[in-house]
């Protein structure tokens, strides 16, 4: 399913690049971010350096980069849009083509990462940099009911669209706003239900 | 709206980045001592159904579909600050797993969409319902003013943004931006006014809490929000004003000017708009930003009374 | 003097917020390494009671508390000492499992008790191998059948060495297989443990003692045979004998 593969973008795998450490690799997919985006423009030799660079560990790590380039394609229309609008400017040929160069190679970057890194490795190194607790509770939780939720919300919708019968605008957006709606209250009564669980196992907040 | 790596440059990065950290930091310390610890799993757990609910379709025209942004909904169903750890929580996650929003431009979308979108909504939201009355009419009115408000800011705080790193002109891009973040934050409102007044049927204390012993706390923290956001402002505008920018704003004058002596035409958009916004830009949009409110009031006003009419008060599911 | 008895419930009493009376003076008791079910219609109060038994409700521990586990009063100061002896079982898995792999799960009611390496590695998969579930540490949850949740979650109850395990509807939603396995495994444990449930099949496969809760009351507490066998008094109380004692009774 194409959700799925939306929402696990991690490719289980022994490569060397799976094998080292998270915050190595994060520290460096951050580090090759930072330097993509400071060089500059005119600097076409360092942009297909780092382009090389980032081909060769996808291929040792040997993930699928049939599904990376999907992502890689994914852009957004405000990107394009913004980057559109950047053309019209007096230089905004290597303007425009750096903006795309630079935020398809950091794309690259991230996606690299996450197809390599466990997304609970990650949290861990979050943990140990003492990124604030709180973030770091947020995000596992974020992280753990993403699917339960995203699961709720499609049988939901199943249950609704079985019961419309007249198709149109008002009533799609009267169905997604009902589910939107139900989905939350029954999230903050689970929220309630997992609070419970977690002092039941002893946390203290 | 998020913006991706490799279109800011470097200071416009490391401001964004400071603004953020400390409108975070803020809002961290206001949950720590506010918040009891019952909610803290709420926090997380809203952040997935903020995530979620991204992902529901609002078919537009023609088979384009809007989505729910959620930093306003964020706002209304947990409070400012609960808001704010929730979508920086959404937007880290967007960006490090889902490749959506720059890994260097966390700084500007946290900013724009997790501090900026959730404090101006609370502002609005308590402004408005403190004076339409906090029943089901006032709260809905309320929301959905918040959520255009909160829509057009963080577009607006984003057009800077991008004017300022030398990206587009400050006229097109604040026009463009404003423009269509003004018919966005639309149905952002319609959308946030539909999915509350479901929440308010179901279980209303969820949308209304009965908490004046903390108004004082959160009135600082209005003012904490209110300073950031006008100093986020500020502190993007002087980047805008000479040097490289002014410069090529020059360059620009002259160059329409050469070519308007020579007959040829101009981009409509940018030569019958720019003369204009490039004398003003805050003026244009304020004159702009003024009429999209009392648009976007009125669609709230007529959406509220209809959702929250006494005779379907009581339905159930 | 050693206590005799696990738990100890005395007279309890329960009222929701909006009034609503639950829980109208429940007494009975629970001793070392026995297997009670707690059976009854729906709304009858059996879940609320569950949560009387770690000190999840009432949310203010009363001055004079109703339960005892294990000689200790459920007060205020008694609170971790008790979680810790007396592992819930929640009925959805998914509220219970929340934490991002099943390693970190386990582990999670240890580390609140202070446990650190190496001891808490050993502790974790000497829970998850009691369980049938050894080598299923990085698995992430929501890639885990309905079974696997359940059995992790019991993972984590017994990494913090319950001594009383109380479940909430284990076998509700389980296919056979799953069913089967959970039966073979809680009948091998030697923790004590109450079950509330609705399979009364696996009622008089596995437990000895059956009580029965109505209307907040308990009107019925003995072996678990002679009370499903009692047709008057299930039907009486929402419930119904069980297949396999209608085949065992050739009257």
């Amino acid at each position: 399913m194409l959700r799925d593969r939306l929402l696990s973008p991690y490719q289980h795998g022994s490569s060397a690049v799976h094998r080292l450490p998270a915050g190595t690799k994060l520290l460096a997919a951050v580090a090759c971010a930072v330097l993509i985006v400071l060089l500059p423009r005119s600097a076409w030799w360092a942009h297909a350096a780092v382009a090389g660079g980032l081909v060769a560990v996808a291929a040792v790590s040997r993930a699928d980069l049939r599904g990376m380039l999907l992502r890689l394609l994914l852009l957004e229309p405000f990107v394009l849009g913004i980057a559109l609008l950047a053309l019209l400017r007096p230089g905004g040929v290597p303007l425009f083509l750096s903006m795309l160069t630079k935020s398809t190679l950091c794309l690259a970057t991230m996606v690299l990462l996450t197809a390599t890194t466990r997304f609970s490795d990650l949290l861990a190194v979050l943990w140990r940099i003492r990124v604030p607790a709180l973030l770091v509770t947020t995000l596992a939780l974020m992280h753990r009911y993403l699917f339960v939720l995203v699961e709720e919300m499609e049988r939901m919708q199943r249950a609704r669209r079985s019961r419309t019968f007249v198709a149109g605008r008002s009533s799609a957006w009267r169905n997604s706003a009902q589910v939107a709606g139900q989905l939350f209250v029954r999230t903050s009564e689970r929220a309630e239900r997992v609070y419970l669980a977690m002092c039941a196992r002893g946390w203290k907040a | 709206m998020h913006v991706p790596d490799g279109f800011l440059d470097a200071r416009t990065l490391v401001a964004t980045a400071a603004a953020a950290s400390v409108g975070f930091g803020l809002a961290l310390r206001a949950v720590r001592r506010h918040l009891p610890p019952r909610r803290v799993p709420l926090i997380g757990l809203t952040a997935a159904f903020v995530f979620a609910a991204q992902m529901l379709n609002f078919p537009v025209a023609a088979g384009t579909s809007g989505h729910l942004i959620g930093a306003a909904l964020a706002t209304v169903l947990l409070g400012p600050a609960a808001a704010v750890v929730a979508m920086t929580a959404v937007l880290l996650l967007q960006s490090l797993m889902f490749a959506d929003g720059g890994i260097t431009a966390l700084g500007a979308n946290v900013l724009n969409l997790a501090v900026i979108a959730p404090l101006v909504a609370h502002g609005v939201y308590r402004v408005v319902r403190s004076a339409a009355g906090v029943g089901p009419q006032g709260t809905l009115l309320a929301a959905g003013v918040a959520a255009w408000c909160s829509t057009l800011a963080a577009a607006l705080a984003c057009a800077a943004q991008l004017a300022a790193s030398g990206v587009v002109a400050w006229g097109t891009v604040l026009a463009a931006m404003g423009g269509v973040h003004m018919v966005i934050g639309l149905g952002e409102a319609v959308i946030t006014m539909l999915i509350v007044a479901v929440v308010m049927r179901a279980r209303p204390e969820l949308v209304m809490p009965a908490e004046p012993a903390r108004a004082t706390a959160r009135g600082r923290t209005l003012a904490y929000g209110a300073a950031l956001a006008i100093g986020s402002m500020v502190l993007v505008a002087p980047f805008a004003s000479p040097w490289p920018d002014g410069l090529e704003h020059v360059a620009e004058r002259f160059g329409f000017a050469s070519r308007a002596l020579a007959g040829q035409p101009a981009p409509l958009a940018d030569y019958t708009v720019a003369p204009l916004l490039d004398a003003s830009p805050w003026l244009a949009t304020v004159i702009a930003g003024g009429i999209g409110a009392l648009v976007a009031f009125a669609v709230a006003w007529f959406v509220a009374r209809a959702l929250a009419a006494p005779g379907r008060a009581g339905a159930r599911h | 003097m050693e206590s005799v008895s696990l738990l100890e419930v005395r007279d309890l009493h329960y009222r929701y917020p909006d009034g609503h009376a639950a829980l109208r003076g429940l007494t009975f008791t629970l001793a070392p390494g026995e297997r009670v079910a707690l059976i009854g219609p729906n709304g009858a109060g059996k879940s609320t009671l569950l949560l009387h038994l770690n000190g999840l409700l009432p949310d203010r521990p009363a001055l004079n508390p109703a339960v005892t586990v294990d000689g200790l009063p459920l007060v205020e100061a008694n609170l971790p000492e008790v979680r810790r002896r007396v592992g819930l079982l929640f009925q959805d898995p998914d509220d219970q499992l929340f934490c991002p792999t099943v390693w970190e799960d386990v582990a999670f009611g240890p580390q609140q008790l202070g446990m650190r390496e190496p001891q808490l590695s050993r502790v974790v998969s000497d829970a998850l191998a009691q369980v049938g579930l050894g080598g299923f540490g990085e698995r992430l949850p929501h890639h885990l059948s309905r079974g696997e949740k359940r059995r992790v979650c019991l993972a984590g109850l017994l990494a913090c060495d319950a001594r009383l395990l109380v479940l909430d509807e284990p076998t509700s939603d389980l296919d056979p297989r799953g069913r089967r396995e959970l039966m073979m495994l809680l009948t091998h444990l030697p923790v004590a443990q109450l079950i509330a449930t609705h399979d009364l099949e696996f009622v008089v496969e596995t437990c000895p003692r059956a009580i029965v809760l109505d209307a907040g009351r308990i009107v019925a507490d003995g072996p678990s045979r002679a009370l499903l066998d009692d047709e008057p008094l299930m039907l009486a109380h929402g419930l119904e004998r069980p297949h396999i004692l209608r085949h065992r009774h050739p009257h």
